[in-house]
């Protein structure tokens, strides 16, 4: 017998007057799961989610959360057991950071000290000094530490269950990837199940344990996003994955630790790196420096293997 | 002496300065008369004072002076200044009362000159310009105020035309205060029930809102003496009709039409900023509200509402002053307050009388303005803190 998947839809279609936003999609995510809806916009992803917390109600199908319809639940105490993150945040600018990340805890009646704490925690562990940051209000935060203050928000009251409507759609490159990067360790740590809505399928590869193609309401296609890279499909999925360009981004998913040699002593020490990089910045520090080897040295500044041009182009990737 | 390019002459203030001469040298200070009936006698500056009205003249100098060199300095003291002379007018009044009208004669009084008000008017003017270039401190008009406040309760101001007029209607005229701000109260508290109804039930039914907003403006339009006479005959037979509501006090004339016009007025503004206070909520956030698990009450009274505040106050203070402008109207139809003095006053071709009417409307249309300006500037920094 296989275990009751976290959430599962069974052929769930979401209609607005004559015209389907989604149709009849069955998708089952499992426990600690990260699963990223991707595709263009208009696709259903959006409503897909929302469908989950039941913002959205579905005209069709049914949604499971641990075996339980959804429909079963009353929608306040649904929504309160499920994180939620939305783009540019939707903190309550009149709430200071601490009270708003506070909310869902004020809602299922906490003791006041179990909150306090529990804010403090959530802050911490999302890099804002409490000091520094639970009297401020959203208005004199960076667009970055807003959208951490919004995921502490979603995660206070430690539900089982996170949905994100394309948290990081607002911010710049650079602290976008950064919460990227927070997020996947994050994720180490607490092993949510997680829900995850983007249209950027460069996320989508970083973040996902499982990758859903949307398109027109409908799953195009689901698996890890190694299966997607390796065997898009058909030519929609190709395109979004970056059509000629997914050479490189199979590479981006693959640790340097993978096709790790040895130490040779014989390589100089620079040019460089290190083993949990990626295969793609290491082909391209192999195109700068003009060399077909390249020394892997961890944190501490130790050898502790070699990388081959040839075994990258051997089909390791 | 050398002046860097941020400190050039200000001639604003000495345009203003100017007129300030012209105000003191030109024209009278006050007139004296004997009593009500007869006509007094203007008294300018110079007849006051003679030579000694020099010590005055140094003032709009002096300012002249500091508008000269207009430098940040010159101006914070150049509004010290004017400061001080606006606390020091009702302590000139009381001076020029105490030395020019007889004891023997107890109906005696000083009506203020347009001198005295041109003065004041300058001085306000100058205050203006100098708060636009210097921001803040907004509190230091209330030292003017405190010293009208103490000439009037030593009894410095007794022989004033005005203090005459109300030492005798002391009664009267509280009467009409309490009276005019009971009525301003009513129609602002009544149209704030109604506004917010009608702007909840325009925000459900989107379709209401034209036929809503245009019926709101059309109230608008009819002036106020029309609606009351359009409101005198209904009111009437509603009274003669059903005898609860004419003994409630209901009638053709009276506090009823009254306070229906003033509604009828206020609903306009009131409706259309909670509309739009309501409608400009970010939908984000209350969509994360909801997603977050707020139940509707929960979101509407933690969420909408203290966002939508700060634009509902402002409608609030729209109203207010224009509601107390209004009621000074309504003593027209008997419903009192402080325009009974206005009316009266005209009718008698006693100007001070319309004064004391006139100037506590300014006085509490001022009042209600800052205070309820303070209050939306209060609740919109509590909601949307500026960024440092």
């Amino acid at each position: 017998m296989t275990e009751t998947p976290r959430i599962a839809l069974k052929g769930v279609t979401k209609r607005f007057g004559a015209e389907t936003a989604v149709d009849a999609i069955s998708l089952n995510i499992a426990a600690g799961e990260f699963c990223v809806l991707v595709g263009t916009s208009g696709c259903g992803k959006s409503t897909t989610l929302r469908m989950i917390n039941r913002l959205i109600e579905h005209s069709d199908g049914e949604i499971h959360i641990d075996g339980q319809p959804i429909r079963e639940i009353d929608p306040q105490r649904l929504r309160r057991r499920i994180g939620y993150a939305i783009q540019s945040t939707g903190l309550f600018p009149h709430w200071t950071v601490a009270r708003n990340i506070a909310l869902v805890p004020g809602l299922l009646k906490w003791p006041r000290a179990r909150t306090l704490e529990r804010v403090e925690e959530l802050m911490t562990l999302l890099g804002l000094a409490p000091s520094e940051f639970a009297d401020k209000y959203p208005a004199q935060l960076s667009g970055g530490q807003a959208q951490r203050v919004g995921v502490a928000r979603a995660l206070a009251a430690d539900p089982e269950i996170l949905l994100m409507d394309e948290p990081f759609g607002a911010l710049d490159p650079i602290t976008r990837e950064s919460l990227q990067e927070e997020l996947r360790r994050l994720q180490g740590r607490i092993r949510k199940t997680i829900v995850f809505v983007t249209h950027d399928m460069d996320e989508a590869l970083k973040l996902a344990d499982r990758l859903v193609v949307m398109r027109a309401g409908r799953i195009v296609q689901q698996g890890s996003p190694a299966e997607l890279l390796a065997a898009p499909a058909d030519e929609f999925v190709a395109s979004l994955l970056g059509g000629r360009d997914r050479g490189l981004k199979r590479a981006a998913l693959t640790p340097v630790a993978r096709l790790m040699r040895p130490v040779d002593a014989r390589l100089p020490m620079e040019p460089a790196v290190a083993p949990d990089e990626d295969l793609r910045l290491a082909l391209s520090v192999m195109l700068w420096h003009r060399v077909e080897t390249l020394a892997v040295v961890d944190g501490e500044g130790r050898a502790c293997g070699s990388l081959h041009l040839s075994d990258l182009m051997g089909g390791g990737i | 002496m050398v002046q860097s390019p941020s400190a050039r002459p200000n001639r604003v203030l000495l345009v203003l300065g100017l007129a300030l001469v012209a105000a003191l040298l030109g024209l009278d200070l006050a007139s004296v008369a004997p009593n009500r009936i007869l006509p007094g006698e203007g008294v300018s500056l110079w007849v006051w004072l003679g030579p000694g009205s020099a010590l005055v003249w140094a003032f709009p100098l002096l300012l002249m002076a500091l508008a000269w060199r207009g430098t940040p300095r010159a101006l914070h003291l150049s509004r010290g200044l004017v400061v001080v002379a606006l606390a020091s007018l009702p302590w000139v009044l009381a001076a020029f009362a105490a030395s020019r009208v007889p004891d023997a004669l107890p109906q005696a009084r000083v009506t203020l000159g347009a001198g005295f008000w041109s003065l004041l008017f300058v001085l306000l003017m100058i205050w203006v310009e100098l708060q636009a270039r210097l921001k803040g401190a907004t509190w230091l008009l209330l030292l003017p105020l405190l010293s009208l406040a103490l000439a009037l309760v030593g009894g410095h101001l007794e022989s004033l035309a005005l203090m005459r007029e109300y030492a005798s209607r002391s009664g009267a005229f509280h009467e009409a205060v309490r009276y005019h701000l009971l009525l301003v109260s009513a129609a602002v508290g009544l149209s704030l029930l109604l506004a917010f109804t009608l702007a909840l039930a325009m925000r459900r039914f989107p379709s209401l809102r034209r036929g809503g907003f245009a019926l709101l403006s059309l109230i608008q339009t009819i002036p106020s003496l029309a609606l009351f006479g359009l409101l005198l005959a209904p009111l009437a037979w509603l009274a003669a009709r059903y005898a609860w509501l004419g003994e409630l006090g209901v009638q053709g004339i009276g506090w009823a039409p009254a306070l229906i016009a003033l509604v009828g007025y206020s609903l306009l503004p009131m409706t259309r900023n909670s509309v739009v206070a309501l409608d400009g909520v970010d939908p984000r956030v209350v969509e994360a509200a909801r997603g977050m698990g707020m139940s509707p009450g929960q979101v509407f009274w933690r969420v909408r509402l203290p966002l939508a505040a700060p634009v509902i106050l402002e409608g609030i203070r729209i109203t207010t002053v224009q509601a107390v402008g209004l009621a000074a109207v309504a003593a027209l139809i008997g419903a009192g307050g402080l325009g009974t003095f206005i009316f009266q006053g005209l009718g008698q071709a006693a100007m001070d009388l319309v004064l004391l009417g006139a100037l506590p409307i300014l006085a509490l249309a001022v009042a209600a303005d800052g205070l309820l300006s303070a209050l939306a500037r209060l609740t919109a920094s509590q909601s949307s803190r500026e960024a440092r």
